[in-house]
């Protein structure tokens, strides 16, 4: 009977649903976006932020989304130089001076605008500095302003920060960490809300671009502002669509189905990347270093020493028996660069030159048998008065990378007699427990500012307890040599003492520091004009242009 | 089957979707670990749990839920603040058009295949078919998702890698070039959902329709004659369709939460993938009411596939309350 | 793979092989064992399990290299299949074929494990339902339907994702608890359906025990139903453990399971296929065959004549 009245009506059927389809897939809508600032371009990102609100999130997504929606005061520029006020581009504010010593003056552009129509002023800037620097919203940049003191309005165009003290990166402090926000629109808000404000998922900034939608769970999706005082972004539309991993992303550039994605990471989809033949694969610098942190506190216990790595020479001994080298080139062939010290590419001071500790398997043996760590019950594991040389790796789930090179790592201990397990958790609970230091050894990546100043004191000294420094390192040499370099005034004074201050660190081996990435993009040929800034990818898309012959179907819609 | 069945029925459901709400609660609240998002300092973190009640015993957040939920308040989301029902609202739509799609393929393709398999039972295409159906069932669908993704999404580009819609024109289906888009983007994960449930439906469909093959009154029929065509068609069909009504009951459910590594793979905005993460980040609310949510639709079906089959056949009726087929 | 692995290999599918044929030409003699093996598939089915059983039980025989072992990660990742890897490497340049091996024991392990559990715990609480009926029948069914009420894969990513790094017993035992609610009710319908019969009834009048009643009477004649779903069930525990595995949260690196290893060849699918390709494949032949069995037994226990 089913079957009887299938074949009966089949090939009517059929060709009524065929014809349907083509219909539909014909229907597209061709729009009339035919000009210069046209275009569409897809990002394939990757996880979904959870705010839009700048000082809440430090959200890789929500951060490049924020640079198109909200301004910074100033930024740096493609050199990256962060001393001194000479290499910034000027953005919200037009013009400044200093004071005296400790006081700097900005003058607003008075040609910014709220994307409601409101003017920006220097209420903005003041109520954006009290934000972020309020325990309440407990922002991740608030011990990055620190040496600020206060920020008042002198009149609605001009800003006053006064500083606690004075170093060489004053005018970098006061604007690279501050995306200003709108206070008539988030003064009502109680501060302890702000991760869960309604802004946050429908902000109004007064960038190059305005906020469209929110789809949640598919894309976030903004549009150009024609009137943006600085210049008319070239691209239309942006759309950033969520993938829920790297293959994915990746795949979806391939397909042609997103136009850009911002780091290819392996060597394969790099590969891939070049032999598609819409791609084009940009390089860009990096400015994330992965190392594996050796916690020397106990985990049970944190005023205990670690029973292993609280001593010094062990620490040196394993930092010798693992072979970065050859680990970078398998995991990674020509992507990434062995790190001299806890730093990427991205900053200045990186210079392979700086002593690092060897690798020497023999050393390390030697070092091991020399401490009693020899391998007493001939179970192939060192041991000493009973404790096996044995530890956990903590490395997150999501990072297949750390993943592949924590089972690398197993492997370089095996062959020196140490046993090491790894945990593969996910983020929240390596965060969890890296902060709250119940972990042997983690495999972690840190995002470097263009500044060495923040970033290494922040996660090397003991500025850094309780905050990133969850290795518990600390030397008061390190720390002097850090301070000296910090306060240096030109750069050609800082080198040497940070080679120095480097060096003393690599010594002391608080960790391996394994890779650093080069950052690789894949950037749909279309587009003109592209560029990167190292320290933010996204920085600079509103200079990105599609030529009007070059528009493809995704670009000509008209909405 | 009178009122007093269903009344009985219903009132065992409620009971059943509170136990299941209860058990997910304590479950998920005795968990190690605390939903506070990474870079928080410890300070504000204490401040948000007691801001979402998470110092209180565990006894009190409970009732303090039930008394929400009585209210039809099902909590706001600790991820981003935003009301439970809206966020598990978004994913209904995409839930209900993959689990329809997948069930469609299913349905069509393993009816029909069974019944094909049963009529011409033994020969060279039942053989062929049934050692088919047999290794389609055996694969694992996150397999053959990465596969198919490779092949038609890459590879071939015939279909979208991933998502559920074109996010340049159709991120709201505002047309009718979107419906058809949105259909483009259920193929691939409705085919790899639909293709293995459609060869365990063959199997069973088979296996059904011969088991009513043997049974008296249609062998009767044969011996009097009657042409086998009609045989095949009206008795055993019809039996055959009662045991689908109940498996179809059972089988929607599982895609509600039960298509997870599906919707992981495919960047589908569905409520597995939602309840995954959920669970991962430690969201209480969104668990709870997923589970709540989940619970209902799963009684509700085998409610729907009891009184479907107490309705088609008769005889079923006068075995009230015990269990009419059972489940894998 | 050296020569004394490619013995052991070589001896592992003649033993299935010879297993088969043995077990065929005794079933000769037995009606049952004659319909069992009617179906080519069926025997196929029991030559497979055979031959992946006696490799995961002899693995440190048959695999020619230490599955955790990198064997040179400058040179030979994602080495193509070859004389020397039989399977190929992977990204870690291990060799494929030697995880696959050991991964047997790993994933049919669990399956068994967990399977036996759920089926004797749904067997038990079935068989208990159906024999006493009235209120520990209901008590005992309202917990069945509230156990089948939460989709198994939620109550699984519950409690696994939760409380990280279970070890493997914790993994097989969660999996058992959560997997034998539907075994229940199969048991429960036929212990019903036993109970009304004479020999149940006869024993009772003989002043038998309840306990002797169920497990020497009415237990044996229900036993068709439970070994299929027992056959089923390993399958299904196979899935389920591979399924974990692949989101990350079932056996953890560097273990191999087929599951995990899935996982790890998804990020060289475009490169090295066979990274993926292998253990899925040996997944999809364990559930094969563990169906065809199934099929096999249900035709063996429960004759049902073919239609002209």
């Amino acid at each position: 009977m089913l079957s009887a009245m299938l074949r009966r009506s089949a090939p009517p059927l059929t060709v009524f649903i065929v014809l349907v389809t083509a219909v539909l897939a014909g229907c597209e809508r061709r729009g009339g976006c035919t000009g210069a600032n046209c275009g569409t371009l897809i990002n394939a990102a990757i996880g979904e932020p959870a705010t839009l609100l700048p000082p809440s999130s430090e959200d890789i997504v929500a951060s490049d989304v924020g640079e198109q929606l909200f301004l910074k005061l100033a930024d740096v520029g493609m050199s990256e130089n962060t001393l001194g006020d000479e290499d910034f581009q000027a953005l919200l504010a037009q013009k400044w001076e200093w004071d005296g010593p400790l006081t700097l003056v900005f003058h607003l552009d008075p040609r910014a605008r709220w994307q409601d129509g409101h003017p920006v002023t220097a209420a903005d800037v003041e109520f954006t500095f009290n934000a972020y620097t309020d325990s309440a919203v407990a922002s991740p940049y608030r011990p990055k302003l620190r040496r600020i003191a206060s920020v008042t309005q002198r009149d609605s165009l001009t800003a006053v920060f006064r500083f606690r003290e004075r170093y060489p990166e004053m005018f970098y402090d006061a604007v690279y960490h501050m995306r200003i926000l709108p206070a008539h629109l988030l003064r009502p808000v109680p501060r302890d809300q702000w991760r869960t404000a309604p802004f946050g998922r429908q902000p109004v900034g007064d960038g190059p671009y305005r906020f469209v939608r929110w789809q949640p769970a598919q894309s976030i999706e903004l549009v150009a502002d024609s009137t943006f005082f600085l210049g008319r972004p070239g691209i239309r539309r942006l759309i950033w669509r969520f993938t829920p991993n790297l293959q994915v992303a990746v795949q979806q550039v391939i397909a042609d189905q997103a136009d850009v994605r911002e780091q290819l990471v392996t060597p394969e989809n790099v590969n891939r990347a070049r032999e598609a033949k819409h791609l084009a694969v940009y390089t860009y610098g990096g400015s994330v270093y992965t190392f594996l942190s050796f916690n020397q506190r106990s985990p049970d216990d944190s005023t205990k020493p670690h029973p292993i790595f609280a001593d010094r020479e062990v620490r040196r001994a394993l930092a010798m028996a693992v072979d970065r080298a050859s680990l970078v080139k398998s995991a990674l062939g020509e992507l990434a660069k062995v790190p001299p010290g806890p730093m990427s590419a991205l900053l200045w001071i990186w210079d392979p030159d700086i002593r690092q500790l060897p690798y020497d398997t023999a050393q390390a043996a030697r070092i091991l048998n020399a401490h009693g760590w020899r391998d007493h019950d001939g179970d192939g594991v060192r041991d000493k008065n009973g404790q096996p040389l044995a530890f956990h790796i903590l490395v997150p789930t999501t990072s297949v990378l750390r993943k592949q090179y924590a089972l690398l790592l197993q492997e370089q201990f095996r062959a020196i007699g140490v046993h090491a397990e790894i945990d593969a958790v996910e983020g929240a609970i390596v965060s969890q427990r890296t902060k709250s230091g119940t972990f042997d050894t983690a495999i972690l990546s840190r995002s470097n500012d263009p500044s060495p100043s923040s970033g290494i004191a922040q996660s090397w000294t003991r500025a850094g307890f309780g905050g990133s420094n969850f290795g518990r390192y600390y030397n008061p040499e390190f720390e002097r040599l850090v301070d000296r370099a910090v306060t240096a005034t030109t750069r050609e004074r800082a080198r040497p003492l940070w080679r120095a201050a480097i060096e003393t660190l690599n010594a002391d081996a608080p960790g391996v520091f394994l890779y650093a990435l080069d950052n690789l993009a894949a950037v749909h040929k279309r587009v003109d004009n592209v560029q990167f800034r190292p320290d933010s990818w996204a920085a600079l898309l509103r200079t990105w242009r599609i030529p009007p012959d070059r528009l493809i179907d995704r670009d000509r819609v008209e909405r | 089957m009178g009122a007093a069945w269903l009344l009985r029925r219903l009132v065992a459901s409620i009971a059943i979707i509170f136990a299941v709400v209860t058990f997910v609660f304590i479950l998920i609240h005795v968990a190690p670990g605390r939903p506070c998002p990474e870079n928080l300092d410890p300070a504000v973190c204490n401040e948000l749990n007691r801001q979402f009640g998470l110092d209180r015993s565990i006894p009190e957040q409970y009732w303090r839920y039930l008394v929400a939920l009585a209210h039809g308040n099902l909590g706001y989301s600790f991820a981003d603040g935003r009301p439970v029902r809206a966020v598990i609202a978004g994913t209904i739509p995409f839930t209900f058009q993959l689990a329809g799609a997948a069930l469609l393929l299913d349905f069509l393709l393993g009816l029909g295949l069974g019944i094909s398999q049963a009529v011409r039972v033994n020969r060279l295409p039942d053989v062929v078919l049934g050692n088919v159906t047999l290794f389609i069932y055996s694969l694992p669908t996150f397999w053959l998702a990465l596969l198919l993704l490779l092949v038609f999404g890459e590879k071939l580009r015939w279909f979208p890698v991933g998502g559920a819609s074109d996010p340049v024109l159709c991120s709201v289906v505002n047309s009718l070039y979107c419906v058809g888009d949105r259909l483009w983007h259920t193929v691939l994960p409705a085919f790899t959902l639909g293709l293995v449930g459609a060869a365990g439906t063959a199997r069973f469909q088979r296996a059904a329709m011969l088991e009513v093959a043997t049974q008296d009154y249609v062998r009767t029929a044969r011996a009097k004659g009657v042409p086998e065509r009609r045989v095949v068609l009206r008795h055993q069909l019809r039996n055959a369709l009662l045991s689908f009504i109940t498996r179809f009951g059972l089988a929607f459910p599982f895609l509600l939460t039960g298509a997870v590594l599906i919707e992981w793979i495919f960047a589908w905005p569905g409520m597995g993938r939602l309840a995954f993460n959920a669970i991962l980040s430690r969201d209480y609310p969104l668990v709870t009411a997923t589970a709540l949510i989940a619970s209902t639709v799963v009684v509700a079906g085998n409610l729907l596939a009891d009184i479907l089959l107490g309705i088609a056949d008769p005889r079923l009726r006068v075995r009230a309350d015990t269990d009419l087929v059972p489940t894998a | 793979m050296t020569f004394a692995t490619w013995l052991a290999l070589f001896v592992a599918l003649v033993v299935a092989a010879e297993a088969v044929r043995a077990l065929r030409h005794r079933g000769l003699r037995s009606e049952s064992w004659r319909r069992f093996f009617r179906q080519r598939t069926t025997s196929w089915g029991v030559g497979i399990l055979t031959f992946l059983v006696i490799v995961a039980l002899a693995a440190p025989l048959i695999a020619p290299f230490d599955p955790d072992r990198q064997l040179d990660i400058l040179h030979l990742t994602n080495h193509s299949p070859s004389w020397t890897f039989l399977l190929g490497t992977d990204f870690l340049s291990r060799d494929i074929w030697s995880r696959v091996a050991y991964g047997a024991r790993v994933s049919l392990g669990i399956g068994a494990l967990g399977a036996l559990m759920a089926v004797s715990l749904g067997t038990l609480v079935g068989a208990l339902a159906g024999y006493y009926q009235r209120w520990i029948d209901a008590v005992l069914m309202r917990g069945v339907d509230v156990g089948l009420a939460l989709p198994r894969i939620f109550i699984l990513l519950m409690a696994v994702a939760l409380w990280d790094g279970l070890p493997f017993p914790a993994l097989v035992i969660t999996i058992g608890l959560t997997s034998w609610f539907g075994t229940s009710r199969l048991v429960r319908a036929e212990v019903l359906s036993l109970r009304q019969r004479d020999f149940v009834v006869a024993a009772r009048a003989l002043g038998a025990d309840t306990g002797r009643v169920i497990f020497r009477h009415v237990l044996p004649n229900a036993a068709a139903p439970i070994i299929v779903s027992a056959a089923l069930s390993v399958g299904n525990v196979l899935l389920l453990e591979a399924s974990l595995s692949f989101l990350g949260i079932g056996i953890k690196p560097p273990g191999a399971s087929w599951g995990n290893m899935i996982a790890d060849g998804a990020l060289s699918i475009y490169t090295a296929p066979w990274s993926t390709v292998f253990p899925g494949l040996a997944i999809s032949l364990v559930v094969m065959s563990l169906n065809a069995v199934a099929d096999g037994v249900r035709d063996a226990l429960d004759p049902r004549e073919e239609p002209a």
